[in-house]
């Protein structure tokens, strides 16, 4: 095999170049970490040293903003008081459920469109992702009655299967393109094996693994983060985050602290899950692209 | 194990017609080579065996069963794909576990069985690596190891080692003839290349346009080919066609050339009383069944084109009198030269002759 290293030259031009990317990139965290970061320790101060700021350009006085005493009292009055516990723990069910059913579905139906020829097959194909180019908003009303005459109007199975309306058309896209990528060869040889055609499905799931992973991580950020569907559909009994999150601006009282403690705490789940399948992530959506 | 027979089978993609009307029958314990060009048929003929491909029309039995309608896992098959389709993310012993579990063997079975295969192929040493780590050789054997762990009816090979290097697949070639002579069991080979097909196949079927053009053994196909097709397909270097003409003069034949003139043996003259009337005959004659010399007193003159020295023998391109470039295998030590004037003697006993117009042998 060739070596993957891309052979470049050095030229003044390319010199200039590199050091405006690493400035570029340092500004760019910059403008990325710095509002999590305040985030992060507003969250930890009361609202008198949370809004202590050093003089506009008077960098010398930075110190200010690392200088208070640590109070966890924002997260005991989320947690303890708010009732953000239920909030949190319908987040994770609304999904994490979402995205099970829509991998399992998906997974199956990317599967059968991937290998099965059928009159129809291209209109079909185009019909599931144009399901995902109306914007939610577009939707939602038409949606609100519906799940109002089914009485899931406020329940977690109704945020679910919302979520899951939306999430399923894009697993079914994204898988469709690895299980294209799956030499129809290996899951042939399982059959001849001696399995069903469920059992060769299976056989070759681990080979389209990345690509679930990838769809899990796209499915449970777009569950996580959503404030439409969460706050109609959900609002009540299954209320999720966001929307718990809203509610803390109060016309009074904007309750800054428990803000920042409920983004950390809607923020944190969300990094971990990045950091622990950013491998897959990577290879997944870049691997259905690219013929090996 | 069982026969298979494949009667009257067609296979249609569409409108297009893949195999047409197929009947090949393969003894019980017979190692058939199905040989032809690609797009002739005869992997579209594997995964019909195997179950892959739907039966457009006509029957496969193994044994007494038909088996149109049984579904691969039911039909007790082993197959050795092209590209080894190995499951990369399993161990090469849980590729080869992988048919034993789905049947449901116990564990110490499965350990023995794959000890057995493993050891036949000399894979034992790999058992824990993964595909990637293997080389082609090494993976085109686990892929085999795969197919002889369970006793399977009958084993399907499609083109098994066609993607190895050469002197790998030479070697491979003995070891599969040997390895299916141990295991008794029925093989039905594909291949483009006839050599595979000659050096291991007790018969072979050659195909093309997916129409079978001959059954019979290496012997029978390279030595009576019943066509034109077949006999410029099977043998390497090719055979040489020479278009000529058959004329009778005085009770004998003659094949007439602008280059020669040559009387055909009384025995093939009976066989060619038909093509007389015919606009023309093609003869063909197999690069080693001439013979070549410098002087000009053979039955067919030409001068030398190109010699290619090959160590054991030594090939020479011969340009013909009429613009016929025919192929000459000869000894080592010959020594024409570009443009030489050089002389052909034909083996007589050992020509074909064609219908121009059908490509049919007459013998």
């Amino acid at each position: 095999m060739a070596s993957r290293d891309v052979v470049v030259y050095k030229t003044p031009l390319s010199r200039i170049w590199n050091i405006f990317t690493v400035v570029f990139i340092a500004f760019y965290l910059l403008w990325t970490l710095l509002p999590l970061m305040i985030m992060f320790f507003s969250s930890f101060k009361d609202l008198l040293a949370a809004f202590q700021l050093p003089p506009v350009g008077a960098f010398s006085k930075i110190g200010l903003f690392f200088d208070f005493t640590p109070t966890t009292k924002h997260y005991y009055n989320l947690f303890v008081n708010l009732g953000f516990t239920t909030y949190f723990f319908n987040s994770i069910v609304a999904a994490g459920g979402s995205a099970i059913i829509s991998v399992v579905l998906g997974s199956m139906c990317a599967y059968a469109l991937s290998r099965y020829d059928f009159r129809g097959k291209p209109d079909l194909f185009f019909w599931i992702i144009s399901t995902r180019m109306a914007p939610v908003v577009a939707v939602l009303v038409p949606l609100y009655a519906i799940f109002r005459g089914a009485d899931l109007i406020g329940t977690k199975a109704g945020l679910i299967l919302a979520f899951t309306t939306f999430n399923l058309p894009f697993a079914i896209w994204i898988l469709k393109g690895f299980f294209d990528n799956v030499p129809y060869a290996i899951e042939e040889a399982s059959m001849v094996d001696g399995s069903t055609r469920f059992q060769a499905f299976r056989a070759i799931l681990p080979l389209v693994a990345p690509g679930i992973g990838a769809f899990v991580i796209l499915c449970i950020l777009f569950a996580w983060n959503d404030f439409l569907f969460s706050s109609i559909i959900g609002s009540g009994g299954a209320k999720t985050l966001p929307p718990a999150t809203v509610e803390l601006v109060q016309p009074q009282n904007i309750q800054w602290g428990s803000i920042m403690a409920a983004g950390v705490v809607t923020t944190l789940p969300m990094m971990f899950l990045g950091l622990l399948i950013r491998r897959y992530l990577v290879t997944g959506l870049t691997m259905g692209a690219v013929r090996e | 194990m069982a026969s298979v027979t494949i009667t009257n089978v067609w296979k249609y993609y569409g409108k297009t017609v893949a195999v047409k009307d197929l009947n090949i029958t393969c003894n019980d314990g017979e190692f058939v080579s199905v040989l032809g060009p690609s797009g002739c048929g005869k992997s579209s003929t594997l995964r019909m065996l195997a179950g892959l491909e739907h039966i457009s029309a006509g029957d496969i039995h193994f044994g007494d069963t038909r088996v149109n309608d049984l579904e691969p896992k039911d039909r007790d098959i082993a197959m050795v794909f092209e590209n080894y389709a190995l499951y990369p993310h399993k161990t090469v012993y849980e590729n080869m576990a992988n048919p034993l579990r789905l049947r449901n063997e116990s564990e110490e079975t499965i350990k023995k069985r794959i000890a057995f295969a493993a050891e036949m192929l000399e894979i034992e040493h790999l058992l824990q690596r993964k595909p990637m780590e293997l080389s082609g050789g090494q993976k085109q054997r686990t892929a085999i190891g795969r197919a002889i762990v369970r006793e399977p009816k009958l084993f399907l090979f499609d083109e098994p080692i066609a993607h190895l290097d050469a002197k790998l697949r030479a070697r491979m070639r003995g070891e599969l003839k040997i390895m299916q002579r141990r295991l008794g069991t029925t093989m039905i080979y594909v291949t483009h290349d006839q050599l595979e097909a000659m050096s291991m196949a007790d018969r072979i079927a050659v195909m093309n346009n997916g129409v079978l053009q001959q059954f019979g053994t290496p012997q029978e196909i390279y030595n009576h080919p019943v066509n034109e097709w077949v006999a410029g397909f099977v043998g390497e270097p090719p055979m040489n066609f020479i278009d000529c003409d058959l004329i009778e003069e005085g009770g004998s034949f003659y094949a007439v050339h602008s280059a020669f003139k040559v009387a055909v043996p009384s025995d093939q003259a009976v066989k060619l009383r038909g093509a007389l009337k015919s606009s023309g005959v093609r003869m063909g004659i197999r690069p080693d069944q001439l013979a070549i010399s410098l002087g000009q007193d053979g039955a067919a003159k030409g001068s030398i084109k190109i010699t290619e020295p090959l160590g054991g023998d030594t090939l020479v391109d011969v340009d013909l009198k009429g613009a016929n470039h025919v192929l000459v295998k000869t000894d080592a030590d010959f020594r024409g030269q570009m443009n030489d004037p050089c002389s052909l003697n034909f083996d007589t006993s050992r020509w074909h002759f064609f219908s121009k117009e059908t490509g049919v042998a007459y013998f």
